[in-house]
């Protein structure tokens, strides 16, 4: 062969050789800064805005105009008032308890369900992962079936004690705990607890001293997050608390929507935001060292066949199945039962048969099935929101750019991303009514296009899409794309590539999320929705407001569509993610 | 022609990894970049390639500076240590890509994606998911993805290191074979000198700069000047090369004893006499004549027989220190004995000439090819040079 005969021939490639980028650099940049645009714009206009604008009129004196002045008179007002360190001690306490008993919980769970074998596991750990996208009126309406009297345990006199709002708050977040921690444990090198075991310690000692410290990122990361979810959540204490439980976030809407005190709504509002930064810079300082770990142990180690014979499985089989079948199973099984009671005490489909009326007196203006439908069209929407604008975070936070700065930008930007988790929905909600008359000054009124309800969904929604794509993305060696580059693929092209089809596993789960959380969302929703485009939980809540056991009847029925229709979402959306793309297993 | 390196800085926030390197290599030939771990042979490497921006120098190629030009139009190839296939493309499809980016044909692409494999000994593997491939399997599989669009330069960086010893061995005798019936321009990184040896035409020494440029070779002092200029801050001042050439020559000749000690040899002897010894072979311990670099056959354990009339000869002559091992040699002490590759090496505690050194020597006659009869730890044993294990090294 000859000097030339070795070269390819194809004079596409000759032409294309060693030609400097055509303004390479500069395009790049600019995509980027398209990509990382695009988000901030969405999260400006329909988050900080409406928040600012929300908590500024609090502070504004004289019907929120600028030239009344600042008036921080709220503040002194809401700071000496004894009721709100009561609500704050509430939030903080409540949030803290739930955490606690989440991580003591989920951690033998976490072990048992990723780190032994055993027939049936893939169906426990879907099980167990429900609860968390189960909307939180539900919840708040199976645990009060459950403690009422009358309820299966009403003879506990539970009702409306703060008990009963942490153990709805673990029923939740139990599934956080499980997959966070079992994801870090299912990788965990086990040699180096059988290198303890070599060195005499006892299995305590050697789970103590070695497995634990291990384990530890994982369990504060999972740990913040809990302790966050507990301290907004809202639904769920506002079903359950009644009106002798509240939390800061329930207070915001108790003072928004009955006294219409914008004032100490906005000083609740900053408030939780305190609360929540703080949250979430100790999880994200907890992810940082958890994602660090993974990168020393990217093997799966193969998982022991569950032996009820030695003493730490039958312990931890032993606290697992008591919590799932009784923080978990009984609640659910207790409002299917009791969907099936009607009003006069027969058995039967009556509350379904309801389901197609306004319900008892007219509670309602359109009928639940009707609402479901306005539900799913508004989750279609917002999860295609959801995910656009997520996925383009997700892909500019899992760049690890040269420049110093730049690499802290992408910093900042993950971490502003984060915020919709803490900030009160319903601050988010009531702040579109009063910014979105007029938006950006164009002459459209945002509030009668229907467009508001998804647009807030999806603002909610964001950080879990970021989430469930960002580990993924981050997970891609950096010499994978530097493979396809070197191989002649432009910048685009490695996206398309490489990037893609491993975000691609990641993206039904991500839709999946969305999607889920825009069914259950009801904190901005019960804002914006106008009584004839109301979603389901809406619908749900209005009716257990609403006297008549024909009514409680109807929400517990609509509790279980709506319950049904999340988890059989998810469930597709897990099968989605199959991994039928990667042959690997999953692992990258 | 080919490629040219000019004193090319590559620095990380802070720290200078490649310290103004200069390299040519030929068209057609196949270069080692041989140094230990964090010398920056890699770093250099991934700069060639358009992966890491220099910070001083250039890299051009036929002629062509390469500055501005993206990595994905140099038209090189690149092997990684682990292959980096694409998981979710079979092995076909690995191999093919570089040639989908360069819009070839798909019957084109399929000929050429079986002529590669064939040639890389994996030929009916084209539908295999790459997860079933051993490790191995998996670097044959990236090496023909490199090679499939005929790059200008392939850039191995350490492509066998993941691999058990067997198959390096073996790997790196076929990539050599593969480059040379391709008459593909090659620069290879390892840390392994008998990889470097068997792959490349010349071999390119890196290293951290000497301190103060003083004790290393002329060549290695010119480049070390540029780097000592780029190292204002003092800092870590980043590799520069020590020596090039080919391997016999690199192996008969090392620049300095740092090379030399790189490439295995394992002792000094000074070539003066002992008076004008300090004692240690710090850099100004040079002997007038240079030192005689003991390889690691360069030293022989005399067999009783031979050596019981020279006990008591527990130094050199003063004449022809360590000159001509069957006339002279040295007194030590056993420690152990390994027997290996089909001979016996005792390590001995000895000294010749610059302090007790603890040194590997082979047992000479039946005794050391049989394995038996090894000195016993605390045995004296005397030792001599071996020439043809040795070689002289000026700085």
């Amino acid at each position: 062969m000859d000097a030339d005969g070795r070269r390819l021939t194809a004079p596409a490639l000759r032409g294309r050789r060693g030609a400097p980028g055509r303004g390479g650099a500069l395009g790049r940049g600019a995509g980027w800064a398209l990509a990382a645009g695009v988000p901030l714009l969405f999260l400006g206009v329909f988050f900080a805005w409406p928040v600012v604008a929300l908590v500024g009129r609090g502070f504004l004196a004289d019907g929120g105009t600028v030239a009344g002045g600042v008036d921080l008179s709220g503040f002194r007002d809401v700071l000496t008032s004894p009721r709100t360190w009561r609500l704050v001690g509430l939030t903080l306490g409540q949030a803290a308890a739930g955490s606690a008993a989440s991580v003591l919980l989920g951690l033998p769970a976490a072990y048992v369900l990723y780190r032994c074998r055993f027939p049936g596991r893939t169906l426990v750990r879907g099980l167990v992962t429900v609860p968390f996208v189960l909307p939180s009126v539900v919840v708040g309406v199976a645990f009060s079936a459950l403690l009422q009297p009358g309820g299966l345990l009403g003879w506990a006199h539970l009702e409306e004690t703060f008990l009963a709002v942490v153990l709805a708050l673990v029923f939740f977040n139990y599934a956080v705990v499980v997959r966070t921690v079992g994801g870090l444990w299912e990788r965990l090198d086990p040699r180096a607890e059988q290198a303890a075991r070599a060195l005499g310690a006892s299995p305590w000692r050697a789970f103590r001293t070695v497995t634990l410290p291990a384990l530890a990122p994982a369990i504060a990361s999972a740990a913040a997050v809990v302790f966050l979810f507990c301290a907004t959540a809202f639904g769920v204490v506002l079903v359950l608390g009644g009106i002798r439980y509240g939390t800061i976030e329930t207070e915001i809407w108790t003072r928004t929507t009955q006294f219409l005190d914008l004032r100490t709504a906005a000083v609740l509002s900053v408030l939780q935001l305190v609360v929540v930064a703080g949250a979430l810079a100790v999880s994200s300082r907890a992810r940082a060292r958890r994602e660090h770990a993974l990168d020393l142990q990217p093997e799966r180690a193969a998982a022991q066949p569950l032996d009820l014979r030695r003493a730490p499985d039958a312990v931890a089989a032993t606290v697992t199945a008591l919590t799932v079948a009784g923080l978990l199973l009984l609640p659910l099984a207790g409002l299917v039962l009791r969907s099936f009671r009607a009003a006069d005490g027969t058995w039967g489909l009556d509350n379904y048969v309801a389901l197609g009326t306004t319900g008892g007196r007219n509670a309602l203006v359109v009928t639940v099935w009707e609402a479901l439908a306005t539900s799913l069209r508004t989750a279609v929407l917002a999860a295609v929101i959801a995910v656009v604008v997520g996925g383009l975070v997700a892909l500019v936070v899992s760049r690890r750019p040269r420049a110093r700065a730049a690499r802290r930008a992408v910093g900042v930007l993950d971490a502003v991303f984060m915020l919709p988790l803490g900030v009160s929905a319903v601050t988010v909600g009531f702040g579109f009514l009063v910014t979105l008359d007029r938006p950006l000054g164009l002459d459209v009124d945002l509030r009668t296009s229907g467009l508001l309800v998804p647009v807030a969904q999806a603002v909610v929604a964001v950080p879990l899409v970021v989430r469930t794509v960002l580990p993924v993305l981050r997970a891609i060696d950096p010499r994978l794309r530097e493979a396809a580059s070197v191989l002649g693929a432009a910048p685009g092209r490695v996206l398309r590539d490489v990037d893609l089809p491993v975000a691609l596993r990641s993206l039904g789960l991500a839709i999946g999320f969305a999607f889920a959380v825009s069914l259950g969302e009801f904190g901005a929703t019960s804002f914006l929705a106008r009584p004839d485009a109301a979603t389901l939980p809406v619908v749900i809540f209005r009716l257990i407001g609403r006297p008549g056991a024909e009514n409680y009847g109807m929400a517990l029925a609509a509790s279980v569509v709506l319950a049904v229709l999340t988890a059989a979402v998810m469930m597709l959306a897990e099968r989605l993610r199959g991994d039928r793309l990667g042959a690997a297993g999953g692992e990258f | 022609m080919g490629l040219r390196v000019r004193d090319a800085v590559v620095r990380y926030e802070g720290t200078t990894a490649v310290g103004g390197v200069s390299l040519d290599v030929a068209d057609g030939e196949v270069l080692a970049l041989l140094g230990p771990s964090g010398c920056g042979k890699s770093s250099l490497l991934r700069a060639v390639a358009g992966l890491e921006p220099l910070a001083a120098g250039g890299v051009a190629f036929d002629g062509q500076d390469l500055a501005g030009v993206p990595v994905h139009r140099r038209g090189f190839g690149l092997l990684f240590q682990d292959g980096q296939l694409f998981a979710h493309r079979d092995v076909a499809g690995n191999v093919a890509y570089g040639l989908e980016t360069a819009r070839v044909p798909r019957a084109e692409r399929r000929e050429r994606g079986r002529e590669l494999l064939e040639l890389v000994g994996l030929a009916g593997y084209e539908r295999r998911a790459v997860s079933t491939l051993s490790g191995g399997e998996r670097q044959r599989v990236a090496l023909a993805r490199a090679l499939a669009p005929r790059p200008r330069l392939l850039l191995l960086d350490e492509p066998f290191s993941a691999l058990d010893r067997g198959l390096r061995e073996r790997l790196a005798v076929e990539v050599r074979a593969i480059l040379t019936r391709t008459g593909t321009t090659a620069v290879f990184v390892t840390h392994d000198h008998d990889e470097a040896f068997t792959v490349a035409d010349r071999v390119a020494v890196m290293g951290a700069p000497e301190p103060g440029g003083a004790g290393s070779g002329p060549r290695a002092s010119d480049v070390a000047g540029t780097a000592a200029e780029d190292d204002a801050a003092g800092r870590s001042s980043g590799g520069v090369l020590l020596q090039v050439a080919a391997p016999e020559e690199l192996w008969r000749a090392p620049a300095s004893r740092r090379v030399a000690r790189f490439l295995g040899y394992q002792a000094f002897v000074p070539l003066a006499g002992p008076e004008a010894l300090p004692g240690s072979d710090g850099p100004g311990g040079a002997g007038r004549d240079g030192w005689l670099a003991v390889g690691p056959a360069g030293l022989r354990v005399l067999p009783p027989d031979v050596s019981e009339p020279r006990w008591g000869t527990a130094h050199p002559g003063p004449d022809r220190p360590g000159g001509g091992g069957a006339a002279g040699g040295w007194t030590g002490e056993a420690v152990g004995s390994v027997f290996r590759r089909g001979r016996t090496e005792v390590t001995v505690d000895v000294d010749l000439g610059a302090g007790v050194q603890r040194l590997a020597a082979v047992l000479d006659g039946a005794a050391g090819t049989a394995g038996t009869g090894a000195p016993a730890p605390g045995d004296k044993v005397t030792v001599a040079l071996d020439p043809a294990g040795c070689a002289v090294v000026r700085g």
